[in-house]
């Protein structure tokens, strides 16, 4: 069907012509074919922060002080200037008062958030959509030497203080803390946070607890259960109520107290109570869906009890070692949970480790699934319906225009394509498995992303929210209704190009979900970024 | 099964080259000899095996046997042999919680056949009497004096509860 590229018309068109029933959002999102972020104001004079991210509702444009110690929202305006009439006409460029970061944002507070020795972490941001509420994280530095706790992993790193603040954006002010102590949480790209609706998930990898937490309209972050050494929020009470336990209760009240008063804090370490050598309660459940699904396979006793000989028991050690790594929410009551070794744990690059994965519901405390990374009906479900592992929220609109294999049939065509290139399929299927689980809130919902209206190189751009390695050529979005016709560039970096081709350079873009308006930052070692603006005249 | 008994053999192997005491390799024998009965007549809900390549170092699996509060629950047990085996008992340790007077808040369990031990007993003998305690507890011989004094007075309190906790810990 033919489309014109002159807006006006295309805006008659609309008016007269009523899309397919269910469709009007995608129409309507077609329009940003001619609504393109095509001009560029080169090395605008910006103050000097870190631009994180828009909200993901195009509210608000979160940024952090150079020396991470402040918070900056910014509100994203349209461009608006007055200038005499012989100037507007003459010039088809910006007046040059025009041309700078105020005419395109207002800032709208400074917060500190970082306390002595604390510095926000760069990588981490969430955003409460339903309540405007970001959540964000201080901590002191990662020491090396940690301190060995009982129920503690061997191996894992410890941060002295980690603190997750809950501010309201529109005013900056600091509604919730919690703060965990002597823990690591994988910060970077908020690896070790998940937010699902008002449920929020943070797994501490130091004490291999599940820490559930609410964020109540009211703007306070409510406990609701941890899940490790236990699995219901009332175990450990159930548990030390019964005499069985009393001997142990001794021996725990010995234990100094570390936590601070008047704080709110998670400091909530079950394993150095009560447990023996008993298995955690997660663990527990693990190793008796194995031991079940074993059981079941063999209807024979005798038979069943060498399947099991060779298959569970052999291995049963490495299974207990098994760490919890990662987690998110598949919707309110089921978790998917990454396990592996304690190396590929902490270690940057996890991906030839061997890993597993673990659907566990825990209303039920139930372990529903359980595979190894190198499952083809795990990559089965992952091909087919990558967007039900992307949920961040039941009614969120804009994850759902977010191009998937499973939704959009370009990206699934390149997937097929890197299918039939890969050499060994177990290998393949590690690699496409090992992006579960997916980081909270890392997909842009810019329309300029989408794969049905844009075709772009991703290895120069994509909707992940990481920074990549900038060239000198400008970045193509080309159009996916006419293939050959260049609907716009994005050039970050100075417009005449870098005085030193040889000097590493890493670019990051920030889009706005809904307007035509993008950042792109490109960093320099030792120099100051290059902030240029993209955006519609 | 070849493949699997052929992997224990060559750790019973291992384990005569790195201890030159003929009392080990007697002891891997014997085990290795109770491996194969065990395999060959297991006893009913009850599974077993060296964890690893160590004969010496057993897990074994106990179901709770149906019509017992501990139906439902999957309750792992580690299975120790000493070096002179079988002439000193294997240690058996509960790996998962269960409400029971023979079982201590530790995990240790005690057992008539393991303090009166003999030698002409075996693994499957060891399982089988964990089986009937599990059916039939010995609150005359407990580790835990409130949970037996409860079994004896109030049987069905003490059924809720053990239930209870098998749901909790052993699911």
């Amino acid at each position: 069907m033919f489309k014109s590229n002159n807006l006006a018309a295309r805006i008659f068109e609309r008016q007269i012509l009523s899309p397919a029933p269910g469709t009007s959002v995608h129409y309507a999102r077609q329009l940003y074919e001619n609504l393109v972020p095509a001009d560029t104001i080169y090395d605008v004079n910006s103050p000097d922060h870190n631009f994180r991210k828009f909200t993901d509702d195009g509210q608000y444009l979160i940024s952090f002080s150079r020396n991470y110690q402040d918070l900056i929202v910014y509100r994203p305006t349209w461009l608006s200037y007055s200038c005499k009439e012989e100037f507007c006409d003459l010039h088809d460029d910006l007046p040059l008062k025009a041309r700078r970061f105020e005419s395109f944002f207002t800032q709208l507070h400074c917060t500190p958030l970082a306390a002595t020795n604390e510095v926000i972490c760069k990588d981490f941001f969430l955003y409460v959509e339903s309540k405007q509420f970001g959540l964000f994280a201080t901590s002191t530095a990662q020491g090396s030497d940690a301190p060995l706790t009982e129920g503690a992993v061997h191996g894992v790193p410890s941060i002295e203080r980690i603190t997750f603040h809950l501010v309201r954006l529109e005013d900056g002010s600091v509604l919730d803390e919690k703060i965990l102590y002597n823990d690591f949480v994988n910060l970077a790209h908020s690896m070790g946070v998940f937010l699902y609706d008002d449920l929020l998930a943070i797994l501490s990898l130091r004490y291999q607890t599940i820490h559930i937490l609410q964020v109540r309209d009211s703007g306070n972050l409510v406990h609701v259960r941890a899940i490790g050494a236990f699995c219901r929020e009332d175990d450990e009470l159930f548990l030390n109520s019964h005499a069985q336990c009393l001997a142990l209760n001794r021996s725990r009240q010995d234990v100094p107290s570390r936590k601070v008063p008047g704080e709110s804090n998670l400091h909530y370490h079950p394993n150095s109570s009560c447990v023996g050598s008993f298995l955690g309660g997660i663990k527990q459940r693990l190793l008796s869906f194995i031991f079940h699904k074993i059981w079941n396979e063999e209807k024979d006793h005798i038979m069943r009890v060498q399947c099991l000989k060779k298959k569970f028991y052999f291995h049963f050690q490495d299974y207990v070692d098994l760490i919890m790594w990662r987690v998110q929410f598949l919707d309110r009551h089921h978790l998917l949970i990454k396990l592996g070794s304690v190396d590929g744990g902490v270690s940057r690059n996890a991906d030839h480790h061997p890993a597993f994965f673990a659907v566990y519901n825990m209303e039920t405390t139930e372990i529903i699934a359980f595979y190894q990374n190198s499952a083809e009906d795990l990559y089965y479900l992952f091909q087919n319906f990558c967007d039900h592992f992307h949920t961040s929220s039941r009614d969120s609109l804009h994850t759902r225009f977010i191009s998937s294999h499973s939704n959009n049939i370009n990206a699934q065509k390149q997937l097929q394509i890197i299918e039939s290139r890969a050499t060994n399929f177990s290998q393949f299927v590690k690699k496409m498995v090992s992006t579960l689980p997916f980081n909270c809130q890392s997909f842009s919902p810019s329309p300029y992303f989408d794969q049905t209206l844009f075709r772009f190189d991703e290895k120069l751009i994509s909707p992940a929210d990481r920074p990549r390695q900038s060239t000198e050529h400008p970045i193509k979005f080309i159009s996916r209704r006419q293939p050959n016709l260049l609907k716009f560039k994005i050039k970050p970096g100075p417009e005449a190009g870098g005085t030193d081709g040889r000097q590493k350079r890493i670019s990051s873009f920030l889009f706005h979900p809904i307007l035509p308006l993008a950042l792109s930052i490109q960093q320099t070692y030792l120099q100051p970024a290059v902030v240029n603006i993209h955006f519609r005249k | 099964m070849s493949a699997g008994s052929g992997k224990c053999s060559a750790s019973g192997g291992s384990v005569r080259s790195w201890s030159s005491a003929t009392s080990v390799s007697a002891s891997g024998k014997r085990i290795q000899k109770e491996m194969l009965e065990f395999n060959n007549s297991p006893p009913a809900d009850c599974s077993a095996g060296p964890k690893g390549d160590n004969l010496y170092q057993w897990i074994s699996t106990v179901i709770g046997p149906p019509g017992t509060p501990y139906e439902g629950g999957v309750f792992f047990l580690d299975i120790t042999f000493p070096s002179d085996y079988p002439f000193k008992p294997p240690k058996v340790i509960f790996k998962t919680r269960i409400y029971h007077c023979n079982v201590d808040s530790a995990g240790n369990i005690n057992l008539d056949i393991l303090d009166n031990w003999s030698p002409a007993l075996t693994i499957s003998k060891v399982l089988l009497a964990i089986r009937t305690i599990f059916i039939n507890p010995n609150p005359y011989n407990s580790l835990v004096p409130t949970i037996a004094r409860l079994y004896l007075t109030d049987r069905a309190k003490h059924d809720q509860t053990a239930a209870e906790w098998t749901l909790r810990f052993a699911r």
